[in-house]
């Protein structure tokens, strides 16, 4: 799969330049000598309007395997997020992005990040992934509520 | 000798009844089937399925595997909904609008004579849809772009392809737009050039062991044919991928197939060995119920594990016998064979032994029990003057009793026999009489174990020895094989024996439990005899009396194992055996019998 890994990523690359959707970012990661690294790149997901997740920007990174993408890219909040579908180390928890479920090698970046923001004010509580943000959005939304709008204050962007 | 030889003579008489060509009772009857049978058979309920629902093959293909293999429910399920049941399977893309009934209405007045029967009705217009999609399956929409149904196709994009053809083609998965790039797509019409399609198959395959091979695009569900896959795999594969590696995955692919027909049977199993593709059928030890009266003990009848150092030894008598037969179990996952005891006794005690033989042990030599509360107590320093951190109960070391009978005597103790004592200890010895007892059982079994690897590493040893000697002496090539034929049987009692002693322990006492000890024993004994047999001295004078020694004492230790082997398995059948605790499948034990 190497052979279409970087060319897609490339691709991807141009696609998302011509046009994304409003508020998100994605560009691959930098390499020490400053040369591009297709194979990691730094988005940003900002919460819908209208959420609790307003006004925050979520920043996360994407880590393409080589044989992407026959298998998905591991997305991964940075920081860990606080979301019943995100594990403590970061990574998303979605159908999309597991390749023994719904992930497809015609899924794009976009899609997934859309996916993403989706289920950033719609987590799925049959597939929790920290204990955490499952129990307080089961037990007590006001407080989920609440500290997921301070979270947003704490990721709004610069 | 002479002992040996009455006994064998009253055996013999036994024995006659059951050496003849009908099996023992502690054998099933089973057959060893290679992949290729096994794909035959596949092919057969294919064929089958073909013929009653009268649909192309490949979608009968899927159409079973996703409904299991289960004939019957697939032809019930068929028969109500054809078209979910094609969807479902990934046979066909979902169609928006209703059937285009006048065409099928057409095709079924050729080819049926009652259009008044609903079931001819499905039963044709499964034929025309197949009829449609299969020539479709494999589109090269380069060279073949019109396919023969192309009007009636189901698939709107196909067509949408279709006129966009004069552009150029973008692959949408790796936004290749090579003029020379090879698109393919499944019935939906999802086009995709070859080398994304085999990185993908190759990726499902290799690393998911994936048989089902939906299309790239998001949502939809359509699954690849075999013969997509394969030619994927061969023809269509593009000129930079490797081609070993294609058929790696081409042979993976067949074998996931394979497993995925045998994992529906119940009456088919694969071998568990490493490497081996090789499945058994045993329809006798089928279904939970028969494995708690038969041992189903199976082999797949290949040797080694391919690719290993053993199986090229295999020249080698002595690597023959490390080669090991893949013998495993029908009825569990056992890979070797635990006759004779059943299935879930087998279970319950490797279970057993591997939470507690090593810490049994270790808790027995290390430590005592609170003469109060039974707490288990190491003692790691200080005087004879202990507390139980539990119960608070005050005790010394040495003779267990109460420390109030102590006074002051911390480091010695004078009172071993004083009354309190004595009780404490009884009461002690009460409760690790059930430790010991396991322990007398674990030790045993692997005694056996152990000694039956070492019996393997001597014969190893003797058969070097053997063929110097027929060098060196008048003897022949036959006559020194009496030692590897004693050393295999060695093996296999000691295998039984072990086995013995997992189910001696959970046997209730009592006169059944009796005899089979005493069988056990015997059997015990002429093994550890003909044991030490083989490691007696070999010295060229003496190799015929020694010969004609073991050869006499390994028919007779055959004779004991088909003893011990005969008998406990007409014992499940008349269903004899009591348990000491709960067993699945089996009656629950009577209070009394209940050992802790």
């Amino acid at each position: 799969m190497s052979g279409i890994c970087r060319p897609r990523l490339a691709e991807e690359r141009k696609q998302w330049r011509k046009d994304h959707p409003f508020g998100f970012f994605a560009k691959p990661a930098k390499n020490p000598d400053g040369s591009m690294n297709l194979m990691e790149w730094e988005v940003g997901i900002p919460g819908k309007t209208g959420t609790a997740w307003d006004g925050g920007l979520y920043k996360l990174s994407m880590i393409f395997p080589e044989d992407y993408p026959s298998k998905p890219p591991k997305c991964k909040f940075t920081p860990p997020l606080f979301h019943p579908n995100v594990y403590p180390s970061g990574t998303v928890c979605l159908s999309i992005l597991d390749e023994e479920k719904s992930w497809k090698p015609a899924i794009t970046i976009k899609q997934i990040l859309l996916g993403i923001q989706d289920l950033l004010d719609d987590p799925n509580v049959l597939d929790p992934a920290q204990s955490d943000a499952y129990t307080m959005f089961k037990n007590d939304k006001v407080a989920y509520e609440k500290k997921i709008k301070q979270q947003a204050r704490d990721n709004v962007p610069k | 000798m002479d002992d040996d030889d009455m006994e064998m003579d009253d055996y013999n008489d036994d024995f006659k009844l059951n050496t003849g060509p009908k099996r023992k009772s502690y054998e099933v009857d089973y057959s060893s089937l290679s992949q290729t049978s096994v794909e035959k058979s596949m092919r057969e309920d294919v064929d089958h399925i073909c013929g009653i629902l009268g649909v192309e093959s490949p979608v009968a293909a899927l159409l079973l595997r996703h409904q299991a293999w289960n004939k019957e429910r697939l032809i019930e399920k068929y028969m109500e909904t054809p078209t979910t049941v094609l969807v479902e399977s990934g046979a066909t893309v979902p169609e928006p609008v209703a059937a285009p009934t006048p065409v099928r209405s057409h095709s079924v007045d050729k080819s049926t004579a009652s259009p008044s029967s609903s079931r001819r009705a499905t039963r044709s217009s499964s034929k025309l849809l197949s009829s449609l999609t299969s020539p479709t399956r494999l589109s090269f929409q380069k060279s073949n772009s019109i396919s023969p149904s192309g009007t009636a196709s189901p698939s709107k994009s196909r067509k949408d392809t279709k006129s966009e053809e004069p552009e150029s083609f973008v692959c949408p998965i790796c936004f290749d737009d090579s003029p020379d790039l090879k698109q393919l797509a499944l019935d939906c019409g999802h086009v995709a050039c070859s080398g994304c399609w085999n990185a993908y198959t190759t990726s499902k395959i290799r690393d998911e062991a994936e048989h089902s091979i939906r299309c790239m695009t998001e949502g939809c569900a359509l699954v690849a044919s075999d013969d997509f896959v394969r030619n994927i795999l061969s023809d269509a594969a593009p000129a930079g991928t490797d081609v070993h590696e294609n058929a790696v995955a081409w042979s993976r692919f067949q074998e996931l197939l394979v497993r995925n027909f045998v994992a529906a049977n119940q009456k088919l199993k694969f071998c568990p060995y490493p490497g081996c593709t090789n499945t058994v059928s045993c329809p006798s030890a089928a279904g939970k119920s028969v494995i708690t009266s038969i041992v189903p003990t199976v082999s797949c009848g290949a040797r080694g594990i391919p690719g290993s150092s053993s199986d090229k030894a295999g020249s080698s008598s002595s690597g023959v016998l490390q080669a090991r037969e893949h013998v495993f179990c029908f009825g569990c996952t056992i890979e070797s064979d635990h006759r004779p005891v059943v299935c879930a006794v087998a279970k319950l005690w490797l279970q057993k032994c591997e939470d507690d033989s090593e810490t049994a042990n270790w808790i027995k030599s290390n430590t005592k029990e609170c003469s109060q509360c039974q707490s288990t107590i190491e003692k790691n320093g200080g005087c004879n003057h202990m507390t139980c951190k539990k119960c608070k109960y005050e005790f010394c070391w040495v003779c267990m009793g109460p420390w109030s009978e102590h006074g002051t005597a911390w480091y010695s103790c004078n009172r071993y026999d004083e009354k309190g004592s004595i009780d404490a200890r009884d009461a002690q010895s009460r409760s690790r009489a059930s430790l010991e007892r396991y322990l007398h059982y674990y030790n045993r079994w692997a005694n056996h174990e152990q000694s039956a690897k070492l019996s393997v590493e001597l014969y190893a040893k003797t058969e070097k020895k053997m063929e110097d000697m027929q060098i060196t002496s008048e003897l022949t090539w036959i006559e020194v094989q009496f030692m590897k034929k004693a050393v295999e049987e060695v093996e296999k009692c000691r295998m039984t024996l072990k086995w013995t002693y997992a189910m001696a322990y959970y046997l209730a006492r009592g006169n059944e439990k009796d005899l089979f000890e005493d069988n056990q024993r015997d059997l015990e004994k002429a093994v550890e005899d003909l044991s030490e047999l083989l490691e007696s001295p070999i010295e060229t004078e003496n190799i015929p009396t020694l010969r004609q020694k073991v050869t006499d004492k390994t028919v007779y230790v055959q004779k004991r194992n088909e003893i011990v082997l005969e008998d406990t398995a007409t014992g499940f059948q008349d269903g004899r055996w009591r348990w000491n605790i709960t067993v699945d499948g089996f009656e629950d034990p009577l209070e009394d019998s209940k050992v802790d």
